[in-house]
C-alpha cells in the first residue's frame, strides 16, 4: 500500500478547486465506466459519448450526460475526432479521457483536444509521437542507455554485417529483409554455424522474394511479456508502480495479466522495474504510462514499446497498491505534482485480471454474439468485476469483443488462483458464449499454477482451448433443464391424462 | 424419440414424460426422474435422479442457456417436424413448381448459387398479386427455366436443384 | 368404505404351489406373447429393413407418448390358426395416448405374410374399430398391408362382419365425429386404399408408401396401362395431384410425427363424469394373486382375496354381505374410478341371482361401471331350484346384464361354464372389454361331463347296433372328445377366436381395467331401460 495514497478524499481536500467541472470520456464499454466512476467520485461531471448501438450501454445510463455521435460504421463514430471534439464543445467538457484503443494515442487528436481549449488526459502530443513509433522509439530507449533487443541489419553497412550478428550473440534469428510470414527465417544457437546458415537464408530469401538482404536480432525462446506502470507528471517527477506479467496471449492478445511477476526475484524486479522508470522519466512523461519488455527465461529482458495510456489490464496494479490509476491521471492533467515518492509506494498481495471474451476458444478463439440473458457478475472478498455489459443487452460484432474484465486479489498467488476459479465459476453471461470455462482450464493447468509460461504457452498446449467432452452426468442435467424449460415437450408430458402419467411405459 | 436439441454440434434425443410423482426424461434406454424449480433472476433448482444442482435458465425462442458446475451451454430444441423434414430430402424437393399460372417478376438466383430453405429465389405475378417462391431446402441451383416478364403454366418446372447427396 | 381384511395364510403350503404354478403359466403366456410379438422369419425382417421399414413394435413406440401405457388387444390372436404361422393375427391392435389423447392404434404387421389379411385379422381390427365406436376413441391407423389372403378370401370378404365392416366402421367413426388419421407406411391396395381414403387425415411416406385401387400389375393386365408405383399411387402424385392424401412425408419417422401433431389438433371429448376420487394403490399386493388361484378348476376360492388386490386400497363396500352370498356384490375404486363389482363365490341360486339383477340395477340407476370377475359354474340345477323359478331367475339377471346402460368390464378369472358366462355378462354381451386370465376355461359344461356326454350318445348308438365295447374301445371314443374339448375351452383357444380382448397376467389386471374404465367414460352413459322381467 501506498504511504502516502492518494484517496478521493485527500485529493478532494488538497484540491479544492479543480480546473475542469467535467470531463468527457471519448470511450465506450467497460472503461468508459471505470472512468466514469472516477470522474463522478470526484464530484466532477461525467459525460460520454456513444454510438446508437450502445444506447443501452451500462456507460450511457451511468453518465451524466451523453451525446450521441454517428459513423458509417460504430468503430468509426468512436474514432471521429472531429466529432467528438464538437461533442465536448457542446457539452462544455473542461477535459477529455480518451480511454484506451480509439484515439488515445493519435497525437492529432490529443493536439486537437488542446487547440480546443480542452485539456487531454494523457501524454503531451510529442510523447505520443516519440512512443507511437516502434523504430524511434527503440532507438530513443537504446540511446537513452536502456536495453533493446541486440539486432544487426545488413543494408546498414553490408561489409561488417557478419562480424556485427556475430555480436548479436546467439540464439538469434536470421530474417530476410523483404520477408513475412515466417518464410526464410532460420534460428542459429551455435555461432560456428553462422555463416553457413546466413548463406541457407540469403538464397531462401531469393527464391521466395526475389531479394537476398538479411536482418539479424536476438532469439528470445519461450519469452515472458512483463510490463511496468509508470507514473509521471510531466513536471520532472516520474515513478513506477511496479510490474504486470501479461504472458498468457491468444492470437497476440492478452488474455491473463498479474501482479506481481511469478518471474521476478526482487532484485529483478527492482531492476526492470527503474529501467521503465528511466526510460519514463528520459522524456518528462505525463500521464500514466506502460513500458513493455521482453523478458527471456534466463532472465534477460528487452524494451518491446511503450503504451502512453490506461491499460486494459491496469486493475491488478491498483488492486496490490490501492492507488487509483485514473485518479493519477484526473490529478496530472490538471497539473498537480505527484505528491509522493518511489519508496512510498508499496504493494501488497496479488492480483490476476481475466479478460472476459465473447468467443470460443475451441473455435480458433471466433468471436460470439447474442443477446445478454443474465448477466450475474461473482461478488465476494477480493473479486473486482469491471463490466461493460447489462443484463438485457446484446454483444454484436460491432466492438472488441471484451465484455468485462474480472480482477482477483488474493494475499498470495495461490490464493488469488483459488478465487479466481471460485469467482470465474459464480459468474454468470447467458445468452452469448465466453471464454470463462476456458480461462478455468488455464488456471488449473500445471505449468500456470506454477508460474511457468510463456507468451506462446497457448499455441503449445491447444488442448486447453478444446472443450472437453460432456460427461454423462453433465448432458444428462442439461438434457433435463432443456425438456423442462421448452414448451412442445412439457406441453406433451403435460396433456397425459393423470392416470395414464401415473402408469408410466405399462405394457401388457 | 422424436424431441432433441443441438447441444455442442451433436443432435441428441431425449423425451420428456410425466409420472405420479414429477416428470422423467428419457435419454436412450436411461428414465430419470427429474425437477427443476425456477426462482428470480433465472436462478433454477434441478433435481435428477435425487440429486440437487443449482443452476442459471434462460431461454430465447428455441435456445436453452443453461449455467451450470460454474459453465455456460447452449441448447437448441429441434422440433421433430422440422428436424425430421431436414434429415432426408426427397426428389420433390428438386423441382419449383408453379403454383398458379402466372408471370416472372424477378428471379433472384443463378444456377450455381447455393440457396437455403425459405430463401426467396423468385418472385411471380398471378391474379394481380405478388407472390414469392421459396427454396424448399437447403442446396443449390441446377437451372433457372424462366426469365423476367415470361409466363408459366401451373405445376410448371420454374427451377431445379442440383440432387443432394 | 372399509379394508377387505385377508384370510390369505401367504405362507401356507397351498398358496405357494398355487403361486409356483400361476407364476409358471403367466411365464408361459409371456413367452408366447413374446413368440407372437417378435419371432419373424429372417428374410421377412430383412426385407422390412432393405425397404427401410421399422418395425411395427417400433413404429407403435415412437407414435406413443413416451413414458405413457399401451393396453394391446389380442395378442395372442390367432395363435391356434392357420398352423400358428400369423402371430397376433398380423396386426397391433391397442389403446394408448398421442400426444395426450386416449387412441386406438390399429397397426398392419409387415412382417407377417408382407401384413396380408386373414379372416382373424379382419376380424381383430373389426374389433378395434368397434371398441373405437363404443367408446369414442379417435383412431390412428398405420397401414402396411399386402390385401387380403387371397386362399381365405370367402371367409372374409363379403359377410357382415368381414372386411368391408372395417370400412363401415371407419365411415361410422367420422359420422360420429370421432377422427381417425391414417399413416400410409406401405401399399395400401384396393380395399385397403380406403382406410387412408375413409380417414379424416392422412400421412404418406415418400418412396415406400403408395394408395390404389389396383397396382401396377393389375393395371397393366386390364388395360395395358404400364405405370410405376409412384406415378400410379406415390406420395408426391396422391398429395399434389389427387389430393387422396394430405401430407408428405420424407421417411417413416417423419410421417409418425406428423400423425402425432394431427392427433395434437383433436379436440379432446369431454369425459362422462361418474363418482371419482383420487386413486390409491391396492392395499394387498397383486402378485399375491398368483397363490389364491386353485390349480384345479374345480377347486373354488373366496373371490373377496382377488377384489382386495385390484380396488384401490383393497377397500369393498360389500352390498347384502349376507344373502346370495355365491355372488359378491359390491362398490369399490379402481384407479379412482368408483366401479361395481359383482364376483362369483360359487353357482348362482335363485337368490344370488335375484341379488346380481338388483345390484345391477343400482349400479345404473346411480351410474356406476361394472366389473364381472367371472369363476362360473353355472346356475343351479335340480328339481328344487326350478321349482323355486331358477330358470327366470337367471333370465331376470340375463335381461339386466343385456340392457344395462353403464359401461361392463368382464375378466375370466377362472371357470365360465354354461349359461353362468351370460348372466355374469360374457362376450356376446356387449361389456366394453372383455379379458382372460392364463388359466381360465370358457365353455358350456365342464370338459369332462361334456366328453362323456358325446360318447355316451356314440356308445349307445353301438350297443343298439348290438355291438358290445369294451373300456379300451370307449376310451378310444372319448379320450379324442376330450382332447378337442379342453384346447378348445382353453383360454388360447378362446383369445385365438378374439372371443376376448386379450390374456392378461392377472397382476396387470387393475392397470387393464384404469385404461379400459378411463376409454369407455368417452361416451355418455344412457338412462336405465329394461326389457320385461319375468317375475
Amino acid at each position: 500500500m501506498t504511504v502516502n495514497r492518494q484517496t478521493i478524499d485527500t485529493v478532494r481536500a488538497r484540491v479544492p478547486h479543480w480546473p475542469f467541472s467535467s470531463v468527457l470520456v471519448a470511450n465506450r464499454g467497460e472503461i468508459a465506466v471505470r472512468v466514469l466512476r472516477t470522474v463522478q467520485a470526484l464530484g466532477l461531471k461525467g459525460i460520454v459519448v456513444h454510438h446508437a448501438a450502445d444506447r443501452s450501454s451500462p456507460a450511457v445510463r451511468m453518465a451524466d450526460a451523453a451525446v450521441e455521435i454517428t459513423g458509417a460504421t460504430p468503430v468509426a463514430a468512436y474514432l471521429d475526432a472531429a466529432q467528438i471534439i464538437a461533442a465536448a464543445k457542446a457539452s462544455g467538457a473542461g477535459a477529455i479521457h480518451p480511454g484506451y484503443g480509439f484515439l488515445s494515442e493519435n497525437r492529432a487528436f490529443c493536439e486537437a483536444v488542446e487547440a480546443a481549449g480542452i485539456r487531454f488526459i494523457g501524454p503531451t502530443p510529442a510523447q505520443i509521437d516519440l512512443m507511437g513509433d516502434k523504430v524511434r522509439a527503440r532507438n530513443f530507449v537504446e540511446k537513452a542507455g536502456f536495453p533493446v533487443a541486440p539486432s544487426a541489419i545488413e543494408d546498414d553497412d553490408p561489409a561488417s554485417f557478419i562480424e556485427r550478428a556475430r555480436k548479436v550473440g546467439a540464439p538469434l534469428l536470421i530474417k530476410p529483409s523483404a520477408g513475412g510470414g515466417g518464410k526464410g527465417m532460420r534460428i542459429v544457437r551455435d555461432l560456428a554455424l553462422l555463416e553457413a546458415e546466413i548463406e541457407r537464408a540469403r538464397s531462401e530469401g531469393q527464391r521466395y522474394f526475389g531479394d537476398g538482404r538479411l536482418y539479424v536480432e536476438r532469439y528470445v525462446e519461450n519469452p515472458r511479456h512483463i510490463e511496468v506502470q509508470v507514473l509521471g507528471d510531466g513536471q520532472g517527477s516520474v515513478v513506477h508502480v511496479f510490474e504486470r506479467e501479461c504472458s498468457v496471449q491468444r492470437r497476440f492478445q492478452k488474455i491473463v495479466e498479474e501482479t506481481p511477476s511469478p518471474a521476478l526475484d526482487d532484485a529483478k524486479r527492482r531492476e526492470i522495474c527503474e529501467t521503465a522508470a528511466g526510460i519514463a522519466r528520459s522524456c518528462t512523461y505525463r500521464n500514466a504510462g506502460t513500458v513493455e519488455f521482453i523478458f527471456g527465461q534466463n532472465g534477460e529482458f528487452y524494451f518491446l514499446e511503450m503504451n502512453t495510456r490506461l491499460q486494459v489490464e491496469h486493475p491488478v496494479t491498483e488492486q496490490i497498491t490501492g492507488l487509483d490509476l485514473v485518479l493519477e491521471q484526473l490529478c496530472v492533467a490538471a497539473g498537480e505534482k505527484l505528491p509522493y515518492r518511489q519508496d512510498d509506494i508499496r504493494s501488497r498481495g496479488h492480483s490476476i485480471e481475466f479478460r472476459i471474451y465473447a468467443e470460443d476458444p475451441a473455435r480458433g478463439y471466433t468471436p460470439t454474439t447474442g443477446p445478454v440473458l443474465v448477466w450475474q457478475p461473482a461478488q465476494g472478498e477480493g473479486i473486482r468485476m469491471d463490466a461493460g455489459i447489462v443484463q438485457g443487452g446484446e454483444v454484436t460484432a460491432n466492438f472488441d469483443p471484451m465484455l468485462a474484465k474480472l480482477i482477483v486479489t488474493g494475499s498470495d498467488r495461490d490464493d488469488a488462483i483459488a478465487r479466481a476459479d471460485r469467482a470465474l465459476r459464480d459468474t454468470v453471461l447467458l445468452g452469448c458464449k465466453t471464454n470463462t470455462a476456458f480461462l478455468r482450464r488455464l488456471i488449473a493447468h500445471p505449468a500456470f499454477v506454477s508460474g511457468d509460461v510463456h507468451t506462446g504457452f497457448l499455441d503449445a498446449n491447444p488442448q486447453i482451448a478444446a472443450d472437453p467432452p460432456l460427461t454423462q452426468h453433465t448432458r444428462d442435467r442439461l438434457l433435463a433443464v432443456g425438456s423442462l424449460m421448452t414448451r412442445p415437450m412439457r406441453d406433451v408430458a403435460d396433456s397425459v391424462p393423470d392416470m395414464h402419467a401415473a402408469m408410466g411405459g405399462w405394457r401388457n | 424419440m422424436h424431441h432433441a436439441f443441438k447441444l455442442e454440434d451433436q443432435d441428441l434425443n431425449v423425451e420428456l414424460s410425466r409420472a405420479r410423482d414429477g416428470y422423467r426424461v428419457h435419454i436412450g434406454e436411461r428414465v430419470l426422474a427429474v425437477d427443476l424449480r425456477t426462482g428470480a433472476d433465472g436462478r433454477a433448482w434441478l433435481t435428477i435422479d435425487g440429486e440437487h444442482h443449482e443452476v442459471v435458465v434462460a431461454t430465447r425462442g428455441d435456445d436453452v442457456f443453461v449455467h451450470l458446475d460454474g459453465a455456460a451451454y447452449q441448447l437448441r430444441y429441434r422440433h421433430p417436424l422440422d428436424r425430421l423434414a431436414a434429415s432426408l430430402h426427397g426428389a420433390a424437393e428438386d423441382s419449383v413448381r408453379a403454383p398458379m399460372p402466372g408471370s416472372i417478376v424477378a428471379v433472384h438466383v443463378r444456377p450455381g448459387d447455393a440457396v437455403t430453405k425459405g430463401q426467396v429465389l423468385l418472385v411471380m405475378e398471378s391474379m394481380k398479386m405478388e407472390t414469392t417462391v421459396t427454396a424448399p431446402r437447403d442446396g443449390v441451383i441446377q437451372t433457372v427455366k424462366y426469365e423476367k416478364g415470361q409466363t408459366f403454366d401451373r405445376d410448371a418446372l420454374l427451377l431445379s436443384f442440383e440432387p443432394s447427396a | 368404505m372399509k379394508r377387505i381384511e385377508s384370510r390369505l395364510n401367504t405362507s401356507s403350503a397351498e398358496f405357494q404351489a398355487n403361486a409356483a404354478h400361476n407364476r409358471r403359466l403367466a411365464a408361459e403366456f409371456k413367452a408366447r406373447q413374446h413368440q407372437a410379438r417378435h419371432d419373424r422369419p429372417h428374410r421377412d425382417l430383412e426385407r422390412l429393413k432393405s425397404q427401410n421399414k421399422m418395425f411395427v413394435r417400433e413404429r407403435i413406440e415412437q407414435l406413443l407418448d413416451p413414458g405413457t401405457p399401451f393396453l394391446e388387444l389380442s395378442s395372442l390372436a390367432a395363435n391356434e390358426a392357420y398352423g400358428g404361422e400369423v402371430p397376433g393375427a398380423g396386426c397391433v391392435t391397442g389403446i394408448g395416448i398421442v400426444a395426450g389423447r386416449e387412441v386406438v392404434i390399429n397397426a398392419g404387421d409387415a412382417s407377417v405374410k408382407g401384413g396380408a389379411w386373414y379372416p382373424l385379422t379382419v376380424k381383430k381390427t373389426v374389433r378395434a374399430l368397434d371398441i373405437a365406436i363404443e367408446n369414442r376413441l379417435p383412431v390412428v391407423h398405420l397401414c402396411d398391408s399386402a390385401g387380403g389372403f387371397l386362399p381365405l378370401q370367402a371367409e372374409l370378404f363379403a359377410d357382415k362382419y368381414y372386411a368391408g365392416r372395417i370400412f363401415r366402421n371407419q365411415c361410422i367413426l367420422s359420422k360420429m365425429g370421432v377422427q381417425q388419421v391414417a399413416v400410409v407406411l406401405g401399399h395400401c391396395t384396393a380395399g385397403g386404399a380406403y382406410v387412408p381414403g375413409l380417414s379424416d387425415y392422412n400421412v404418406i411416406v415418400r418412396g415406400t408408401g403408395a394408395i390404389f385401387l389396383a397396382g401396377p400389375p393389375l393395371v397393366k393386365a386390364a388395360t395395358g396401362e404400364e405405370n410405376t408405383v409412384d406415378e400410379l399411387g406415390g406420395c408426391d402424385m396422391h398429395t399434389s395431384v389427387s389430393g387422396t392424401a394430405d401430407y408428405p412425408a420424407s421417411s417413416e419417422e417423419e410421417a409418425i410425427a406428423i400423425a402425432r401433431d394431427i392427433v395434437g389438433q383433436f379436440k379432446r371429448p369431454e369425459k362422462t363424469r361418474i363418482e371419482w376420487q383420487p386413486p390409491e394403490d391396492p392395499y394387498y399386493d397383486a402378485s399375491e394373486l398368483y397363490g389364491i388361484l386353485p390349480q384345479d378348476i374345480k377347486q373354488q376360492f373366496d373371490m373377496h382375496e382377488v377384489i382386495a388386490r385390484i380396488v384401490d386400497g383393497s377397500r369393498f363396500h360389500e352390498y347384502q354381505p349376507n344373502y346370495g352370498k355365491t355372488l359378491i356384490c359390491g362398490y369399490a375404486h379402481l384407479w379412482g374410478y368408483k366401479v361395481g363389482i359383482l364376483a362369483n363365490n360359487g353357482v348362482l341360486f335363485n337368490d344370488s341371482a335375484l341379488k346380481g339383477a338388483h345390484f345391477i340395477e343400482l349400479c345404473n340407476q346411480n351410474r356406476t361401471p361394472i366389473v364381472f370377475l367371472q369363476n362360473i359354474t353355472g346356475f343351479m340345477v335340480g328339481r328344487e331350484y326350478e321349482r323355486r323359478g331358477i330358470t327366470k331367475d337367471g333370465a331376470k339377471m340375463i335381461m339386466a346384464v343385456s340392457c344395462s346402460e353403464v359401461p361392463k368390464f368382464t375378466v375370466m378369472c377362472h371357470g365360465s361354464f354354461g349359461a353362468g358366462n351370460y348372466g355374469m355378462s360374457g362376450r356376446a354381451f356387449d361389456s366394453r372389454f372383455l379379458f382372460s386370465w392364463p388359466q381360465s376355461q370358457i365353455s358350456v359344461m365342464g370338459a369332462e361331463q361334456a366328453a362323456n356326454t358325446l360318447a355316451d350318445v356314440k356308445i349307445r348308438q353301438l350297443q343298439r347296433q348290438g355291438k358290445k365295447l369294451g373300456q379300451a374301445e370307449i376310451d378310444a371314443i372319448r379320450d379324442p372328445v376330450l382332447g378337442e374339448f379342453r384346447r378348445k375351452q382353453s383360454a388360447y383357444w378362446s383369445t385365438s377366436e378374439i372371443w376376448d380382448d386379450g390374456i392378461l397376467d392377472p397382476v396387470d389386471t387393475r392397470n387393464a381395467l384404469g385404461i379400459s374404465i378411463s376409454a369407455a367414460l368417452n361416451t355418455p352413459i344412457g338412462d336405465p331401460r329394461y326389457g320385461i322381467f319375468r317375475m
